[in-house]
């Protein structure tokens, strides 16, 4: 049987692993720090790394952070589950259906390389500034890559596995079931990954882009900026990256969970 | 169950208005109960010619007739064979014991009975320390020998097996073929075995069936009278040696004259 690596192991080898990285950044910072004291550059133009940490620690502090941060995750994940849900069935049902198929490709190779931010104002004008808006252009625009990777994820099942399954007694329901749906998971879950990148753009670009509802990182941003408050532009694009980045590693995480067999243990 | 082959041919459409023949008509009967092994240069038609008796693939022409010995009833095709694939094909997203129990499930055998009759069936393979892994945590020889179980699982009486032990190491090869010896002398199954091996061919058929290069014909029927049950003591005899340079004569013809075709086809 092999061998399971103990945690305390695991998070050593982790460490060891990613050294090489913490290094780099921390090496970045402290130039970074060193060059704007050394020169006395103006905050407006580059705020050091220690005011960021301050700014960051000050929206921390009074609610800010957290509220806005809040309000733009919701509108997120409301997006990227539309778009999962409506593009994963329908890219199932064109992948089951030729004559479904047939209908909506025409309509897929139109719509996707629309850029989704030129649907701002078209949208505005329909739906107002509200939540309605930010939701819906996210949603639309994570929905297109998530449909056409669920599309061929079922199309480019091996048919040799198909005729396996039947020479093993499943019926064509079967086949479809326990077959072409688990076959194409991992095209799927790659799918929903790009899909969630994408929401996350456009609903901080239609934050900065005639939100009235003044809330969300998106709009902290843009309203920072006006005003030249540097730090806190940079404080909300730090905010960003580390958001990004805590909701990739747990896709991979759940990706890793649900798909088992699609990743190297 | 006999397999009885009238005339069967098959033309592969190879993209755009391209067409491959790859089996020329081909007849023969598989007797019930018996070892075939099919043995023919790389490209030849062999897993055309298996895939079709397993009702994988449609015929381009003639017939392929399932019967049952006893009654002589007409049986359809596919129904009563299993195949064991080339190229494994095992399902990567399950578990060892859940590929080996895909075809139970798939007829609503309940959960524990199937697991029960699947861990049998992996005994039988020495596959049980790995029930839990799945395909890709496996060696090359191990996920052989998961798609055999796969296959024996269903008992069904003709085994058709495209080189099952191509790829294994040459001590576990043997141990797989001793074992799939005792399998079939436990329970005679009709079985259409694709080897490249003409030593393998030997210590396992009843027959050889030697087949032309592509499009595929059948050349000759070598009989292989050894007795069984059999062991691999069988190689030391001088039957086995005969047997042999006999295959070994009219194989090489067959495998210079496919690649002279493949390297004027190549030109
Ligand atoms: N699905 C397919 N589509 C088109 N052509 C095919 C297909 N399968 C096989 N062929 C062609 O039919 C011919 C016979 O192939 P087949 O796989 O039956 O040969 P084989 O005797 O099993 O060879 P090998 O010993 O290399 O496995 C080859 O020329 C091959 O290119
Ligand atoms: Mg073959």
């Amino acid at each position: 049987m092999p061998q399971k690596l103990s945690w305390s192991d695991r998070i050593g080898a982790g460490v060891f692993y990613h050294l090489p990285a913490i290094v780099s950044f921390i090496l970045f910072f402290a130039a970074w720090e060193i060059l704007v004291q050394w020169r006395d550059i103006p905050p407006i133009y580059l705020p050091a790394p220690s005011a960021i940490l301050v700014t960051l620690w000050k929206m921390a502090a009074d609610g800010s952070l957290f509220y806005h941060l809040g309000i733009t995750l919701f509108r997120i994940f409301a997006g990227f589950i539309v778009a999962a849900v409506v593009g994963v069935g329908l890219g199932i049902w064109m992948g089951m259906s030729p004559m479904v198929a047939r209908v909506l490709d025409p309509w897929i190779a139109t719509l996707y390389p629309l850029p989704k931010i030129s649907l701002i104002p078209l949208l505005i004008i329909w739906l107002g500034t509200g939540e309605l808006y930010k939701i819906s252009l996210s949603a639309f625009s994570a929905f297109l890559p998530i449909l056409i990777s669920s599309y061929s994820g079922i199309r480019q099942v091996d048919p040799d596995l198909l005729k396996t399954a039947a020479d093993l007694g499943a019926s064509r329901h079967q086949i479809q079931a326990k077959v072409v749906i688990p076959a194409s998971v991992p095209a799927i879950v790659a799918g929903l990954q790009l899909g969630m990148g994408i929401a996350i753009i456009l609903v901080v670009a239609a934050e900065m882009i005639g939100g009235s509802g003044q809330t969300g990182i998106g709009y902290l941003l843009i309203s920072a900026g006006q005003v030249l408050e540097t730090e806190k532009v940079f404080a909300c694009l730090l905010v960003l990256a580390a958001a990004g980045a805590v909701i990739t590693k747990g896709q991979d995480y759940i990706s890793r969970k649900i798909a088992p067999w699609g990743f190297a243990t | 169950m006999d397999v009885i082959v009238r005339e069967v041919a098959k033309v592969w459409n190879a993209g755009g208005r391209d067409q491959v023949a790859a089996l020329a008509p081909v007849s023969h009967r598989f007797a019930s109960g018996s070892f075939s092994c099919l043995l023919g240069p790389s490209g030849c038609g062999k897993s055309t010619l298996i895939r079709l008796v397993g009702g994988l693939e449609s015929l381009s022409g003639g017939t392929i007739e399932i019967r049952d010995p006893v009654s002589c009833a007409l049986q359809p095709v596919g129904k009563h064979s299993v195949m064991m694939w080339q190229g494994l094909n095992l399902f990567p997203w399950r578990t060892v014991i859940d590929n080996v129990a895909f075809g139970p499930e798939m007829e609503g055998v309940s959960r524990n009975e199937r697991y029960a009759k699947a861990r049998e069936v992996l005994a039988v393979t020495g596959l049980q320390a790995f029930a839990e892994h799945y395909p890709r945590q496996l060696s090359g020889g191990m996920r052989q020998r998961v798609a055999l179980a796969r296959a024996l699982i269903m008992g069904r009486p003709i085994l058709l097996m495209d080189e099952p032990f191509a790829a294994l190491d040459a001590q576990t090869k043997i141990v797989m073929q001793i074992e799939l010896l005792r399998i079939f002398e436990a329970a005679r199954k009709t079985v259409l075995f694709v080897t490249h091996a003409i030593d393998e061919a030997i210590l396992l058929g009843d027959e050889i069936v030697v087949m032309s290069a592509r499009p595929g014909r059948i050349k000759e029927v070598i009989p292989v009278n050894l007795p069984r049950p059999r062991s691999l003591d069988v190689v030391k005899t001088p039957e086995f040696g005969r047997l042999f340079d006999h295959a070994f004569h009219l194989i090489r013809e067959e495998v210079t004259r496919a690649m002279e075709q493949q390297m004027a086809e190549s030109a």
